[in-house]
């Protein structure tokens, strides 16, 4: 059908060799709409063997008995059993809240401090450059390097945080961080924080190089002060970029279990179980593919609602 | 200067060099043998202890190449869980026996019973410690060393205060109030809540008359005994604030740090920590060792073996020659003297360098009456995923015993539906 719609305006075929020869056919597919679905046959072809086929078949673990240390139970259809399980499992309800705490409060935190780090570095003060690679160390460090050093500091018998706070009297005793339910949460943050400020300073001196002078300039002739122009011009002029770091920064920090692993294994109790944990531990400790790859699922769910909405609520789409 | 090689010159030397390499001997052309050990080693000690070992195995068998990779303890069941579904698993594994059914269930073990059965050292080893790591019949391991429970306490601390080292765990407990002195930030006993401190719990309900499974493979967990269990142990931190307030986070690590700086008189490891703390401490004047004292029902010392298992077929022979030099007894006893893990072979176990040494007596006598990990599917995630988080929401003032033992009950039955 499509070499007819091909020929169409073309010279007819001069023999039956020429009727069949491919270099010929391919130079008549060349010219219709059909050639553009060709060149790009490879690349679908990649996106599905290296995108979809895992997103598909992540689906597929969610609808299946699938216990690695189980052979029993078989690796049959199981419907919607992992997420009627989901449902009434108080741990999921616990990690789901626990993970908005951790997401929101830590993205919260990194945005401020990567903002006000970004506007410094952007003044162009003597020794920029350096305090520029300064700031920018944490985020080279390893999620492992990182977490680990972060224990040691924290650490209640030899953490150089208790015993500077101690000295500066800041502290009765050496208080063990990761062990108390109140502050084991707020320690994990401050050490993603710590850790991920610098993406967002990164992003977002970035878009500040790509703001016009002109605008400031005008902006001072009107009388705007610094605050104003940072709500009037800055902020509104980085809207694409901000939105852009805050999806991407919100993506890592769900998915991401390594950091909470290192420093908290969940606990004290499961006061830092988050969904991507217990998925881990589902998966690799229960060796409960089935129900872990629900669970990844529901991130995966909100994961893109949250896109959604925030770009949705963000007008980033508007501009 | 310039040389230029033309075809046929250069063919002329292939062909010489071919001819020439016929002539060279076949053993210098035999490559040696090489196989992957993964290992979870990580102290000074236990690392020093796997070099001594493969020292002594490349002196024999100069053949094959054993490479060591560290798989950190926590992270092992991962790795393995994804070595095993991606077809890279390594030649030779250690495994703990507590891990043995989830891994043979997942289908990560060679079967060597044949192999065992003709090995020369197979009557060094009672039949008990095969037990472990057979099911059906089909044995997948020798076992390296054993991990025997005991206690280390501070000798000088307990003589100052003129205790003796408790035989009951109520002894242990009044003994653990005596040697406390907060205001020093000294405790009396390192209590494990962190990674790792979940056996412990399960030791305890033991101890109190609740063991995990009855043999018929239900249930075993009373629920009664099991509350009374963890409001002891528990207690020690929340009523007798006798442990150090970091326990629902600490770990190996800072146990055996608590104990090496003085901050706690008491702790409960096995014997392969002996040599990390001889490194700070003066063995039988600091610190000296007695075995675990007797609960209300049970005296539970865990006896468990470390295995080691032939996971690929590929180059079996050779694994399976690193897997039985752990049998042998200077390999044996040369681990034991870096690490103070026990060997596991009775012949090695009655060299007189272990008999003869005072501080490895109550490891001795441990090894009448110790008890094996309770094993089974889903036993390790249970433990670690359950009741450590149960234990911990104690220890934190999150969650009562009785709230902590239904979820402790709960989880066991859902792990093994």
């Amino acid at each position: 059908m499509a070499r007819g719609i091909a020929t169409a305006g073309l010279p007819p075929p001069r023999s039956t060799w020429d009727a069949i020869n491919p270099a010929r056919l391919l130079g008549e597919l060349s010219e219709t709409r059909y050639w553009m679905y060709l060149l790009l046959l490879p690349s679908a072809l990649l996106i599905t063997a290296i995108v979809l086929f895992p997103t598909a078949y992540g689906f597929r673990l969610s609808v299946q008995e699938m216990r690695l240390n189980r052979p029993d139970l078989g690796t049959g259809f199981v419907a919607f059993k992992h997420y009627a399980r989901m449902l009434s499992d108080p741990i999921f309800w616990l990690a789901l809240r626990n993970t908005a705490v951790w997401v929101t409060t830590s993205v919260l935190i990194e945005f401020l401090v990567g903002l006000v780090a970004a506007l410094a570095l952007n003044r162009n003060l003597p020794g920029t450059k350096v305090f520029a690679v300064l700031i920018l160390l944490p985020y080279f460090l390893p999620n492992v390097v990182a977490g680990n050093m972060w224990a040691l500091m924290l650490d209640s018998r030899i953490g150089v945080i208790n015993d500077l706070l101690v000295r500066f009297g800041l502290l009765g005793g050496y208080k063990a961080w990761f062990a108390d339910p109140s502050t084991a949460m707020g320690g994990a943050i401050l050490v993603e924080a710590w850790h991920s400020f610098p993406f967002f300073t990164l992003l977002i001196m970035a878009g500040l190089k790509g703001i016009p002078a002109d605008l400031y300039k005008a902006a001072d002739i009107d009388g705007a002060g610094p605050l104003a122009q940072l709500r009037f011009i800055t902020l509104p002029m980085l809207r694409t970029i901000i939105a852009a770091a805050v999806i991407l920064r919100v993506i890592g920090l769900v998915n991401s279990p390594d950091l909470l692993l290192i420093l908290t294994q969940g606990g004290p109790g499961r006061a830092t179980e988050v969904l991507s944990l217990y998925a881990f531990q589902s998966a690799y400790q229960d060796f409960n593919f089935g129900y872990a790859g629900a669970l990844s699922v529901v991130m995966f769910v909100l994961l893109m609602l949250f896109a959604w909405a925030y770009i949705r609520l963000s007008k980033v789409n508007q501009d | 200067m310039t040389t230029n090689f033309d075809r046929r010159s250069l063919l002329k030397l292939g062909g010489g060099a071919l001819a020439a390499s016929a002539l060279l001997p076949r053993a210098a052309l035999a490559a040696s043998t090489s196989i992957n050990y993964w290992h979870t080693f990580t102290s000074q000690s236990e690392v020093a202890g796997l070099g001594e070992v493969m020292k002594l195995f490349a002196a024999a068998h100069p053949d094959i190449a054993v490479t060591p990779e560290n798989i950190p303890n926590p992270e092992f069941m991962a790795k393995i869980t994804a070595a095993v579904a991606s077809g890279s698993r390594p030649n030779v594994t250690s495994v703990a026996s507590e891990r043995f059914q989830d891994l043979l269930a997942m289908g990560a073990l060679i079967d060597i019973t044949d192999r065992i059965a003709k090995w020369e050292r197979r009557s060094d080893f009672d039949d008990k410690r095969f037990i472990p790591i057979t099911k059906d019949g089909k044995t997948y391991g020798v076992p390296a060393f054993t991990f025997v429970d005991w206690m280390y306490y501070r000798k000088d601390w307990f003589a100052d205060a003129g205790i003796a080292p408790p035989t009951t765990l109520e002894e242990m407990r009044q003994a653990a109030i005596k040697l406390t002195d907060a205001s020093k930030g000294r405790y009396g006993f390192g209590l494990r809540g962190g990674p790792g401190g979940q056996n412990f719990v399960v030791n305890m309900m033991e101890a109190f008359g609740s063991p995990v499974k009855k043999p018929d493979g239900s249930i075993g967990l009373e629920r009664d005994k099991v509350v009374q269990a963890l409001d002891f142990y528990s207690g020690l931190l929340v009523k007798d604030h006798a442990v150090p307030p970091s326990a629902a986070a600490d770990g190996f690590q800072q146990i055996i740090s608590g104990f090496q700086t003085g901050q706690t008189a008491m702790i409960w490891h096995h014997t392969g920590s002996y040599q990390d703390i001889a490194s700070k401490l003066k063995p039988g004047v600091e610190f000296g060792t007695f075995p675990i004292p007797a609960g209300p029902a049970a005296r539970v010392a865990r006896l468990s073996y470390a295995y080691n298992c032939i996971a690929k077929e590929e180059n079996a022979d050779a694994s399976w020659e690193w897997v039985k030099f752990w049998g042998e007894p200077d390999a044996a006893v040369a681990f034991l003297e870096k690490t103070g893990y026990f060997p596991a072979s009775t012949i090695a176990a009655a060299d007189k360098r272990i008999t003869e040494n005072e501080m490895y007596k109550a490891a001795a006598e441990t090894l009448g009456f110790g008890l094996p990990q309770p094993s089974f599917p889903g036993a390790a995630g249970w433990a670690q995923n359950v009741v450590l988080p149960a234990l911990q929401q104690i220890l934190t003032g999150q969650a009562t015993p009785d709230q902590a033992a239904d979820q402790i009950i709960a989880g066991l039955a859902a792990a093994i539906a």
